[in-house]
């Protein structure tokens, strides 16, 4: 029957590498566990899983291990495992830890029942008429049967299979509207791609049952669903007695402070109060954290500011009950725990916080530099003011008050000084921004319901420049584009989908020197502005590329003084090498890329009259003159003079038609 | 199939509209300002219809003709159209010069006319 492993053994594995109970035969297991788990079962990696469950009586590939060691020990209260997959018994005498590696070279361990200390157990036959076949759900008759029967409570497990995809939230909401009977779900987690929980009595079980086959997802997909009885969850089943719950409420109540709403349960364990009385409050197990939380639940539900450092935590799933029991969190301290990939963050992610702490757990090795750690921390947490101590700063804060400059004055209808360097300030950041590789920080740029557009000009007939394919796609050039449909879904609209769009684009180096910048005020909280400029595509393996763009930003004040894009239309074209001088009009560019302001009327007729003079064409006329500091009678004779050397280019005459 | 969005329709008509008047006879140009419309051309700006018709009147050329080469239409959160153009224009003998002009359309008493007109010929590349 367990031709799998010659040698049983047993082993006990404690979740704090130091304190705690010191029998032995414990071997610390810790470091097989990190390397194998990062939030994954480790029991669904391995290959051969199936093959060998088939050995023992349940076979049932979807239940994880710790359930049918469960089954077969009723005796032994074995915690669910959780994401970490690590199992440590309660009750401190006879451990037997059933644990099995994903690494293909170990073999399922089992109980060695010549162990010294092992209870003389009999692996029973299964209670059921065979092996489940994966996924067949237990008919209501046999729910029943197996449910009085069911020595274990009437538990039962839901599980999603691609449940991952979903937020806890979307899944429990549309499961409830397709059930029959209201259901609450308990230990909800997620154990790699599928989701799971638990409810209590079979007729609820079965009315989930049917829930089966009803559930669409948005992109038309069924969600499946599968219900499976089950010894009862870990919450449950090592539930604290009343009388610790009593005990953890008063040591709780010791750590919260009222005038900061604020409980600060670092390093819980070790709490003098709990260890005195024996209880071993582990957060990471679930029956802790549940206890933990009703506790908040009752007693601090207005809390504002948790302190959960140096708990060992791996895994967030028993945290993320914690949102609606005490809503108002806005602070949060998970520093110096042990969790190692930000999708821990995933669960809790609906608080709305605004300060956190998660220096001091493995995760941030994750990440080169801060500001990557940053704005990955600052997708799950968009409002977050203060991470690890220090001012988040949201990309596109511009210090000046927007809405003040936003008024136009009566007299004087240009432009201000101090609303030409709003827009310069804001332009310089949002390109060091653009051009930097994280484009996502763009997010706080724009407004929830920004519309952007790219479009690729081309002359009538021909078809847009091979060197522009990469921008092609999303061309929005109405010209070439008869079709209607096409042309809607290329304005990307809601700044998820620009900024999504924005980030697929070649990677930039903007020339700022090289912008030229318009502005006009539209109403008092709307302003807009064009900017026409270079820049340099800097993709890896391409070559780089010279590109001209017009872009038009209509922006918005938003709170903290910041800008707030509401339309963008981007125009590309390949750039020439060098500038055109254009002859109709004065380039008027100043260093700061904003035009000066234009010459005089007075000047004007200067410069038409030196024109006329000197045969030359206006805006050399113009130049000249300023050169010369606006003195007439001085620019003629140096005019005169290099034109004798002959140091005047042709081009500076007007033609003589 | 569907219909095109109101925002291209009218942005589509408007730019054929302003650049037949524009080569033909800009002097017409006022009827699709208002008092209060902003015209900035090349960084000067002039206000009102009648400082817009008397600048686009005395540019120094007799004849011209606009060719585009890219035009987009989004529309605004306060319900008004942007339109952004690109394009070509030759003006009397001249060499053939890029220009891009954006055009912001509102609708006053069921018509739509533009309050906000910014031109800039351009420098790196030909349009």
């Amino acid at each position: 029957m367990y031709s799998t492993a010659k040698n049983f053994r047993t082993y006990r594995t404690e979740e704090y590498k130091g304190g705690g109970n010191t029998s032995r035969g414990r071997v610390n297991y810790k470091s097989y566990f990190h390397e194998n788990c990062g939030e994954e079962n480790v029991y669904y990696k391995n290959n051969g899983y199936k093959s060998r469950l088939s050995q023992f009586q349940e076979d049932d590939g979807n239940t994880a291990m710790s359930d049918i060691q469960k089954d077969l020990h009723p005796r032994h209260n074995l915690s669910t495992t959780d994401d970490n997959n690590r199992k440590v018994a309660r009750d401190n005498k006879d451990l037997i830890h059933i644990t099995e590696w994903r690494d293909g070279n170990h073999q399922m361990r089992n109980m060695n029942k010549n162990e010294p200390g092992c209870k003389d157990r009999t692996f029973p036959m299964t209670k059921n008429k065979g092996p489940m076949p994966k996924y067949r759900t237990p008919s209501k008759r046999e729910i029943e049967e197996n449910g009085q029967n069911n020595i274990y409570g009437n538990w039962f497990k839901i599980t999603i299979p691609y449940g991952r995809k979903y937020t806890k939230t979307w899944l429990l909401n549309s499961i409830q509207s397709k059930c029959s009977v209201h259901f609450t779900p308990v230990d909800f987690h997620y154990v790699r791609s599928q989701a799971h929980f638990f409810v209590k009595n079979s007729t609820t079980a079965f009315a989930l049952k049917n829930v089966n086959y009803k559930i669409h997802d948005e992109n038309n997909h069924q969600v499946r669903l599968f219900v499976k009885e089950s010894a009862a969850p870990s919450s449950e089943q090592n539930k604290l007695k009343p009388e610790e719950i009593e005990q953890l409420k008063l040591a709780m109540k010791k750590r919260f402070d009222v005038s900061q709403k604020s409980l600060n349960l670092q390093s819980f364990r070790f709490d003098q109060d709990l260890m005195s009385h024996d209880i071993d409050m582990i957060l990471n197990r679930r029956n802790c954290m549940s206890a933990t939380l009703t506790v908040i639940e009752e007693n601090f539900p207005e809390l504002l500011s948790l302190n959960l450092c140096s708990n060992k935590l791996y895994q967030l799933d028993g945290l993320a009950d914690i949102i609606p029991k005490a809503p108002q969190i806005k602070i949060l301290n998970l520093s110096n725990n042990e969790l190692k990939s930000l999708r821990q963050l995933d669960k809790i992610r609906e608080m709305k916080l605004e300060e956190l702490w998660l220096q001091g757990n493995p995760l941030y090795n994750n990440f080169s530099n801060y500001s990557t750690y940053m704005s990955a921390i600052l997708d799950y947490f968009p409002k977050l003011l203060c991470l690890d101590g220090k001012d988040v700063t949201h990309s596109m804060d511009v210090e000046t008050g927007a809405s003040e400059i936003l008024k136009p004055s009566k007299k004087n209808h240009g432009v201000s000084e101090m609303l030409k360097n709003l827009v310069l300030q804001f332009l310089e950041q949002y390109y060091s921004i653009y051009d930097c590789g994280d484009r996502s920080r763009l997010l706080d740029a724009y407004h929830d319901e920004a519309c952007f557009s790219l479009t690729i000009p081309c002359n009538p007939k021909e078809l847009v420049p091979l060197s522009l394919y990469k921008y092609s796609k999303s061309n929005r050039n109405m010209k070439n584009c008869k079709d209607h449909v096409l042309l809607t879904q290329l304005l990307k609209h809601t700044k998820r989908d620009v900024v999504d769009f924005l980030r697929v684009l070649p990677k930039t180096q903007h020339d700022l020197s090289s912008f030229m910048v318009d502005i006009c005020i539209l109403t008092e909280k709307m302003l807009c502005f064009s900017v026409n400029g270079r820049f340099k595509e800097v993709e890896a393996t391409c070559p780089v590329i010279l590109r001209a763009f017009t872009r038009i930003f209509i922006v918005i004040p938003a709170s903290n003084s910041r800008l707030c894009i509401v339309n963008d239309t981007l125009t590309v074209s390949n750039a020439c090498p060098k500038e055109i001088q254009s002859d109709v009009s004065i380039p008027a560019r100043a260093p700061s890329s904003i035009p000066v302001p234009t010459i005089s009327q007075e000047q004007q007729a200067m410069v038409q009259a030196f024109s006329t003079q000197s045969g030359m064409k206006f805006n050399w006329s113009l130049k000249c003159l300023e050169q010369n500091d606006w003195n007439y009678a001085v620019a003629g004779q140096n005019f005169t003079l290099l034109k004798a050397e002959g140091k005047i280019p042709k081009e500076a005459f007007q033609q003589i038609s | 199939m569907g219909d095109k969005p109101i925002w291209e329709q009218i942005g589509s008509s408007f730019i054929q509209h302003y650049y037949q008047l524009f080569d033909n006879d800009r002097t017409q140009l006022g009827a699709i300002y208002i008092d209060a419309s902003c015209l900035t051309w090349e960084g000067q700006q002039f206000q009102g219809k009648a400082a817009i018709v008397e600048k686009l009147s005395s540019l120094p050329f007799q004849k011209i003709q606009h060719s585009i080469t890219s035009q987009d239409h989004q529309p605004t959160p306060d319900s008004c159209i942007l339109s952004m153009v690109v394009g070509q224009l030759k003006a009397d003998e001249d060499p053939i010069m890029g220009f891009h002009q954006m055009f912001l359309l509102k609708n006053i008493n069921d018509a739509w006319v533009c309050t906000n007109d910014m031109f800039r010929l351009a420098l790196h590349n030909f349009g």
